[in-house]
């Protein structure tokens, strides 16, 4: 199986990049995971990442895209926290790339 | 010895075709449904069912709706082979029946028909990319065969003339199980084996599309699953699931 | 309103929603999707690995079908190779792959079939096309039919009603029994028989959720709009994709529905142990995994008293409730019979509409020119309503209802002709996606010619997967994702609830007794 390489440490991941222990999450890989997705992490991407850490510490599962807005609007103000300016952190979706950077599983279903 | 040989062909070929079709038919209807899986909309009663089933059955109502080129092909083989077989009822009738009698020339002209709906299909089996694609060796073979058994039929009436009155008192005979002797034209000798080994493969081949149809779930069920629970044979024997929800689970 | 905003290059589109590409022959072949772990396998009661003697299981698997199930028999039979549907695949328009016309399709598993089972096949393979089952076929099996979203358009087409659904989900069965499953579809019913749902979201989380939406609810309208869990002796369970309550813009959809049973005054429940509308033990064509599934509803329906079962907006979840919930957790002798069992969120709404007891004011739409989308599964695999073709009607008629401007797209893409989304029967999968944009070529088109020719600005459907699958594919033919909404997302718009807070200008009318 496939690993990111952060600094030297082999952390595995799946064929779509999602880590497959999830202890393994250090803010370190976050940055290896974002670099691999052509993404470069700042304040407000990483607002994002620690809520959506938090959220899954209490819930074991992901935040609502809805939700995650809500709360990034609350913390970062109403010009981050709306869907469009979600996308532009995160093309390929706040739910799928944040939760794989934050080191959450991926969401399944219809979504 | 051609009049033996072909009797025997014939008799062969009439218990193939009854007995393999026969069993095809009871398999099918054998086979459980697992699921109402009609294609919707469909109708919500059974009546509504044979209406649809009448519409595809006489105007062949989906092949309109989806391919008008191969809609008129079919229906001019389909329905030209049709009026050709009832034509042929006065070689096994005697006295022949008058509407027999009166459809004669008809049946005639049914013939181009039914020529031209295979050229046709034919056609489209050869040059159309796509279906050339989706057609085996038996796909070009089975409309050839018709197309031979339609040009020794006509052969018969334009090229070599057949004694038609002798033909018939061999039929007839080989209807009450004696044989007679058969006129040896060869056209007539390749249009009777042509036909007996169309028989002949009927139940083996995708000929089984015209029973077959009757049995396409997709159009034969009533769409009514609602009001009317549907469990299939096979299903019954299934084991049951438990009632109420297991306390380990959450929820 | 300005037609839809596109940035697009018109290449991306067809001319016209049926052009007929030139065949390219492997075109699609290495579009594959992930394979299942063997937990997800084994969850599902699969060998988890492909097994040793894989070929005399399921050469023995497909001779059990043919036996079990007359469709799979009878289409096996009946196909004439006549071509006529040749062309009625969107994944085949999209990819010109010619394996992915519906015949070619169904003869993957038809030359094995003949080969193993029949007269023909057994002595003279090469004139009737058949084939040995040997690991290149089996590998090329898992492509091709894991490229079918089982959506039906061209049994429709066929003169003997052959159903490539019925033969893909056959072929998924057998590639299951050897072991080689689909990650998306084995993972996701996995998790349902865990959780309860698709996503994962256990009541927890979920209660959090619905908590958190009845907050904006109340934000936006003044009005405490409850959407209740597990509330024992409701009249009305509701069950819905579990997408609802997560993703855009299905939320929307729930809000609504929560909107319309609060105006309705009755008293509802979601349940959390039935918290998945959603079946994907249909696209795997296992009967067992679905009964399973759709047994958690009975379970909870049961437990929770409820008198009424509801279903959500999800396209092949209504065709499992409408056609098979009878027959797979039937009978429903404990709930009312007065009401259809189940009935559809949609049916529910027209009659509130209808009687007049939903306080409408369409104006509230007025900014949207609507198109709407028929999903396959409900348009060719369910009914609504007591007429024939009420699937087809009854959205209409709610969507006519709430809004002002609506055009149909072209007749030949719309209703029991509609084009699948591109992501339904288990392709909605990120490792599919190059597929998901081809399949949903043809509907783009549809939509592209509605917004040129009537300046259409958004489109609706009443399907999850449509909902996910749009979203996520119009932006790559150059329209906003939000150009596809929830039917009942609509209906929250122009609904008017006893004690809102009125818009501006409006005068405070609704004040009065409930
Ligand atoms: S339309 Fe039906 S009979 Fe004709 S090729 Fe397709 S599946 Fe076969
Ligand atoms: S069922 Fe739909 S996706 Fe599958 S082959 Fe037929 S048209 Fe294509």
């Amino acid at each position: 199986m496939a690993a990111y390489d952060v600094n030297g440490t082999a952390v595995e991941h799946d064929e779509e990049g999602y880590i497959t222990n999830l202890s393994d999450w250090t803010p370190e890989l976050a940055d290896v995971i974002a670099k691999a997705e052509e993404i470069e992490m700042d304040d407000e991407r990483w607002a994002v990442v620690n809520f959506l850490r938090e959220y899954y510490e209490e819930y074991q599962i992901a935040p609502a895209v809805r939700v995650l807005i809500k709360a990034i609007k609350k913390s970062m103000g109403p010009e981050v926290g709306n869907n469009k300016y979600m996308y532009e952190l995160f093309p390929y979706g706040p739910a799928k790339q944040a939760c794989k950077i934050a080191g959450l599983p991926k969401p399944t279903g219809c979504v | 010895m051609i009049s033996t040989v072909y009797a025997v062909l014939f008799y062969v070929a009439t218990v193939l075709l009854i007995v393999g079709t026969g069993m095809k038919v009871l398999k099918y209807a054998r086979t459980p449904i697992l699921l109402k899986i009609p294609v919707s909309p469909a109708p919500r009663t059974k009546r509504g069912v044979v209406l649809r089933m009448l519409r595809e059955v006489l105007f062949f109502e989906s092949l309109f709706k989806s391919n008008k080129w191969i809609w008129i092909f079919a229906y001019l083989f389909h329905y030209g082979m049709a009026l050709v077989l009832l034509r042929h009822l006065r070689y096994f009738t005697d006295p022949v029946w008058w509407w027999v009698a009166l459809i004669q020339p008809f049946g005639i002209l049914a013939g181009f028909a039914m020529f031209a709906g295979l050229g046709g299909l034919m056609a489209r089996r050869i040059f159309q990319p796509r279906i050339r694609y989706i057609s085996n060796p038996s796909d070009y073979l089975m409309l050839a065969l018709l197309m031979l058994i339609v040009f020794s039929g006509y052969s018969m009436k334009f090229l070599a003339h057949t004694d038609i009155i002798a033909l018939k008192a061999y039929m007839l005979g080989l209807m009450r199980f004696q044989i007679g002797d058969l006129p040896t034209t060869l056209p007539l000798l390749v249009h009777l084996a042509s036909v007996a080994t169309l028989m002949i493969i009927f139940p083996i081949s995708k000929l089984m599309h015209a029973p077959g149809l009757f049995f396409a779930p997709s159009r034969t069920m009533v769409d009514n699953a609602r009001d009317k629970r549907f469990v299939s044979k096979w299903a019954r024997n299934l084991p049951p699931l438990p009632e109420g929800i297991p306390t380990s689970e959450e929820g | 309103m300005a037609p839809l905003d596109k940035k697009a290059d018109d290449d991306k589109f067809m001319d016209n929603p049926f052009v007929i590409p030139p065949l390219e022959c492997g075109a699609s072949l290495d579009t594959d999707t992930f394979k299942a772990y063997p937990e997800h396998n084994e969850a599902l009661g699969f060998p988890g690995e492909l097994l040793d003697n894989w070929k005399e299981v399921a050469i023995a698997k497909m001779g059990e079908l043919a036996k079990r199930n007359r469709a799979f028999q009878v289409y096996l039979d009946t196909c004439v190779k006549c071509g006529a549907c040749t062309d009625k695949c969107q994944y085949f328009l999209g990819t010109a792959d010619p394996k992915n016309m519906p015949v070619a399709r169904q003869d993957l598993l038809r030359s094995v079939y003949r080969r193993y089972y029949t007269f023909a096949g057994k002595y003279f393979p090469w004139l009737v096309g058949a084939r040995d089952l040997t690991k290149e076929v089996l590998d090329e099996w898992y492509t091709y039919y894991h490229q079918c979203s089982q959506c039906r358009r061209c049994s429709v087409a066929c003169p003997y009603g052959i159903d490539t659904a019925e033969i893909s989900m056959a072929a998924r069965e057998i590639l299951d029994s050897v072991g080689v499953g689909q990650k998306y579809c084995n993972e996701i019913i996995a998790k349902l028989k865990k959780t309860g749902n698709n996503l994962g979201l256990n009541p927890k989380a979920l209660a959090a959720t619905l908590e958190d939406l009845e907050e904006d609810l109340e934000d936006e309208t003044g009005v405490a709009v409850k959407i209740p869990l597990d509330v024992k002796g409701a009249d009305i369970l509701l069950i819905t994709p579990s997408a609802d309550f997560f993703a855009e813009p299905h939320i929307d959809g729930l809000l609504g529905y929560a909107k319309v049973f609060h105006s309705a005054g009755v008293s509802w429940t979601l349940s959390s142990y039935a918290s998945e509308a959603a079946n994907f033990g249909m696209f795997i064509g296992s009967y067992e995994n679905m009964r399973e599934v759709s047994w958690r509803i009975r379970q909870a329906a049961k437990d929770l008293g409820v008198k009424r079962i509801i279903f959500g907006e999800c396209g092949h979840a209504w065709r499992v409730a409408y056609s098979f919930l009878n027959t797979l957790a039937g009978p429903f002798d404990f709930l009312d019979q007065n009401y259809p069992i189940p009935q559809h969120i949609l049916e529910f709404t027209l009659d509130e509409i209808e009687s007049g007891r939903l306080k409408i004011d369409k104006s509230r739409n007025d900014e949207f020119v609507m198109t709407y989308h028929d999903s396959c599964n409900v348009a060719r695999g369910s009914a609504m309503g007591d007429k024939e073709g009420g699937q087809f009607d009854v959205p209409r008629a709610v969507i006519k209802a709430v809004c002002n401007n609506f055009h149909d797209m072209e007749r030949d893409t719309i209703r029991e002709n509609t084009f699948c989304c591109g992501g339904g029967g288990g392709l909605l999968t990120d490792d599919l996606m190059d597929l998901r944009i081809k399949g949903a070529k043809p509907r783009m088109t549809a939509l592209k010619q509605v917004s040129d020719n009537h300046g259409v600005n958004k489109m609706a459907a009443i399907c999850a997967i449509c909902k996910t699958q749009f979203a996520k594919v119009m932006p790559k033919y150059g329209f906003e994702m939000d150009t596809i909404m929830s039917v009942h997302q609509l209906v929250a718009n122009a609904v008017i609830l006893d004690g809102q807070e009125s818009d501006e200008a409006e005068e405070p009318t609704a004040e009065e007794t409930p």
